[in-house]
């Protein structure tokens, strides 16, 4: 290759360097303008949510869409928020419970699953649910960084926190909806003909399941189950913080032994733990339920009035 | 014939024996035997498809003087491993690739710029476009005995346009580097669902590949030479060898018919001349075209033909409710990255521009511009990447 060509190919290489990190930079600036002021939509408007209400509220739900769905704080307290998040687990609580105010006197409902912390290959990768504000909050990039989670390009093109969420970002932005403020976060399931007969299709199916291989027979907690579990006592427990864990109802669930011995180990730990993976047992009518780990919005007004009696009798 | 024997014997044993082991062993329980299971624990070695074929056109040409063989054994090698596209083609031939890999390479700018943007572009094409598709497509194809027609036609519709993006979209990064170490590829498709027949189909999809069967197969079966009824005898045998060659299955068998039926009958109504009298309505062929193709690509995508016989079914009852749309957001952003792709097709279909040339058509500051701005499209839509359709092959 001669000389000419060889400055060719290092002048392009160099404009497109400079020119995608400006261009990065000038997409990352306007999403955060506009991301800043959206309130709806799950990824962005309700992170923002509860940055705005976490300092003032005294009962907070986390946890994944079984928190997000099945639970409605308003039943607990008016003065609550429900940030639950589909596909989130232990990591992204943990963050985000380590984000409360020190020494305010405050609830915090944590829902967790059996399934997950006895799951030896769980690495913590829902943290990067939170990667919308890795380049702005030094907490979440530390927690984000301390379990790999980053994407190593991230640091170089900033717009990647962004990634997937820019057509949520500029519908709530433009068609703003206030139904955190008003649902405190909360988000009921009102089950659809279609998703109620896909439901009916699966139950009448009636799939035969190996009970050992469907459940798993490994009773050891995954390490950053474990350590997420521990940081979020030690915060709670520092910082004035009533921590309650659960688990929300499964629709015919078989795993009793593991659920036992979940129990038993996070009683060991010294933590509030209810099992409610049952609560339905003794009434399966299917308008309580989306799937079969999810409740329609009939399923979980009973479940939060129970989870009221629970956290009063707690009190 | 050792050469040819040596090859076909290899794709028959590691792609084909435990297909044809299971299905003999299906008809024995049909006559009522019960033989032992003769199957064989065997990997697949990536790409055994691609480059089979590949060697299989260096034997056949030279044997048909069209081609002088090599007397360097480094370069031969490098052919049938040629790295950008040993796992999933193109499938070159010996007299376009070989003669390039002899002679010295010299750098061309022109040809860097093309091949930077055929890079991006595909890389588009795959992580974003193909890989956010995907996610409803895996969902309802995952178990379609759960939804209705409305929900099967959306996710055939939309497997139509992630399998053409994942393909092409690999095809455009290994032409594309190809390009930048200063080799050029033939033009493996060329917005095929943009076709009036399936006959123009087959000119445009997995170019590569249909020039394949058509030179080495349809053609040394006599191609139309040998009287119409031999013609459509042939067009089928390559149609269902072509089905078999993307996988040991009835599915493929299946979907290879489709394309050989419709392919026979396109071929019969232009001889006849029936065509000719609908020429008025000759833009037609653009929807009849796709809804083949649509319908071909139920049996490609499914897991079994139990699944693909269900889907068809489904399909046929028009239970046209309300569709399954699972995440809306993952829906939006399906709907706009697929809008994105089929405008960007729209442009070049109607500028008659190959994506192959586009990149020469730009300065290096406008290629680092528009480089600048494809990358910032693919960090903001990009989808956790699924492996390239075409790889299990």
């Amino acid at each position: 290759m001669n000389k000419e060509n060889l400055k060719y190919l290092v002048k392009i290489a160099l404009f497109v360097l400079v020119i995608s990190f400006v261009v990065d930079k000038a997409v990352f600036l306007v999403l955060n303008k506009i991301s800043d002021k959206v309130y709806s939509g799950q990824s962005i408007g309700k992170l923002n949510q509860y940055l705005k209400v976490k300092d003032s509220v005294d009962f907070i739900v986390y946890g994944s869409s079984r928190a997000n769905h099945n639970i409605d704080p308003r039943v607990v307290s008016k003065n609550s928020f429900n940030i639950g998040m589909d596909g989130a687990k232990i990591a992204y609580s943990s963050v985000l419970i380590q984000l409360l105010p020190e020494h305010k006197s405050q609830t915090v409902l944590l829902h967790i699953d059996p399934n997950y912390a006895f799951n030896p290959k769980y690495d913590g990768g829902d943290i990067a649910a939170l990667v919308s504000k890795y380049n702005r909050d030094k907490d979440i990039k530390r927690e984000i960084d301390k379990l790999s989670k980053n994407n190593s390009l991230q640091k170089f093109f900033w717009s990647l926190s962004y990634n997937g969420k820019v057509l949520g970002i500029l519908k709530n932005y433009l068609e703003p909806k206030d139904d955190y403020a008003k649902q405190l976060g909360y988000e009921p399931i009102m089950v659809t003909s279609m998703q109620r007969e896909i439901f009916k299709n699966i139950i009448d199916r009636g799939d035969v399941i190996d009970v050992e291989a469907f459940c798993g027979t490994n009773y050891t907690m995954n390490d950053i189950y474990t350590k997420a579990l521990s940081d979020i006592k030690s915060f709670c427990d520092a910082n004035n913080k009533k921590l309650i864990l659960f688990t929300s109802p499964k629709y015919e669930y078989p795993c009793t032994i593991v659920n036992a011995k979940f129990k038993a180990l996070l009683e060991d730990k010294g933590l509030v733990y209810y099992d409610l993976v049952d609560f339905f047992k003794d009434d399966k009518q299917l308008k309580y339920w989306k799937d079969k780990t999810h409740l329609s919005h009939l399923g979980a007004e009973k479940l939060s009035q129970a989870m009221k009696v629970i956290i009063e009798k707690t009190n | 014939m050792v050469s040819l024997i040596a090859n076909l014997g290899m794709l028959s044993v590691f792609k084909y024996y435990n297909f044809f082991a299971e299905s003999f062993t299906d008809l024995m329980h049909i006559l009522g035997w019960q033989p032992n299971d003769l199957t064989l624990n065997i990997i697949l070695p990536v790409g055994i498809s691609f480059y089979t074929f590949q060697t299989l056109s260096y034997t056949i040409d030279i044997y048909r003087k069209e081609f002088e063989p090599t007397k360097d054994l480094i370069s031969f090698f490098t052919y049938i491993a040629f790295f950008p596209q040993l796992v999933a083609g193109p499938i070159e031939r010996a007299s376009n690739l070989l003669p390039q890999i002899e002679k010295p390479r010299v750098f061309k700018k022109t040809w860097f710029n093309e091949g930077v943007i055929q890079i991006l572009v595909g890389l588009f094409r795959k992580i974003v476009i193909a890989d956010t598709i995907g996610a409803y497509v895996d969902l309802v194809y995952g178990d379609v005995s759960l939804y209705n027609s409305t929900t099967i036609i959306i996710a055939t519709f939309l497997y139509a346009f992630q399998i053409y993006y994942d393909f092409s979209g690999y095809s455009d990064i290994a032409i594309g580097t190809a390009k930048l170490l200063g080799f050029k590829f033939h033009q493996n498709f060329n917005i095929p669902y943009f076709s009036k027949s399936l006959t123009e189909f087959w000119r445009k999809w997995h170019m590569s590949l249909s020039y394949w069967l058509r030179d080495y197969l349809y053609i040394s079966l006599g191609g139309n030479r040998k009287g119409i009824k031999i013609t459509y005898r042939n067009l089928m045998l390559t149609m269902l060898l072509g089905g078999l060659w993307h996988g040991s299955s009835w599915n493929f068998i299946i979907w290879g018919g489709i394309h050989g039926t419709v392919l026979s009958i396109e071929k019969y109504l232009k001889a006849t001349g029936i065509l000719n009298k609908f020429k008025r309505v000759g833009f037609l062929g653009y929807p009849i075209t796709f809804c083949v193709v649509l319908l071909s690509w139920v049996f490609f995508r499914a897991q079994d033909l139990h699944s693909a016989s269900l889907a068809i079914t489904k399909i046929f009852q028009f239970n046209l409710g309300v569709p399954y749309i699972g995440d809306l957001n993952v829906m939006a952003s399906s709907i706009f990255v697929l809008a994105i792709g089929i405008i960007f097709d729209l442009y070049l279909f109607n500028k008659k521009i190959d994506l192959e040339e586009l990149g020469s058509k730009f300065s290096g500051v406008k290629i680092a511009v528009i480089a600048a701005v494809i990358i910032t499209l693919i960090n903001l839509f990009y989808s956790s990447s699924n492996n390239f359709i075409y790889f299990q092959f």
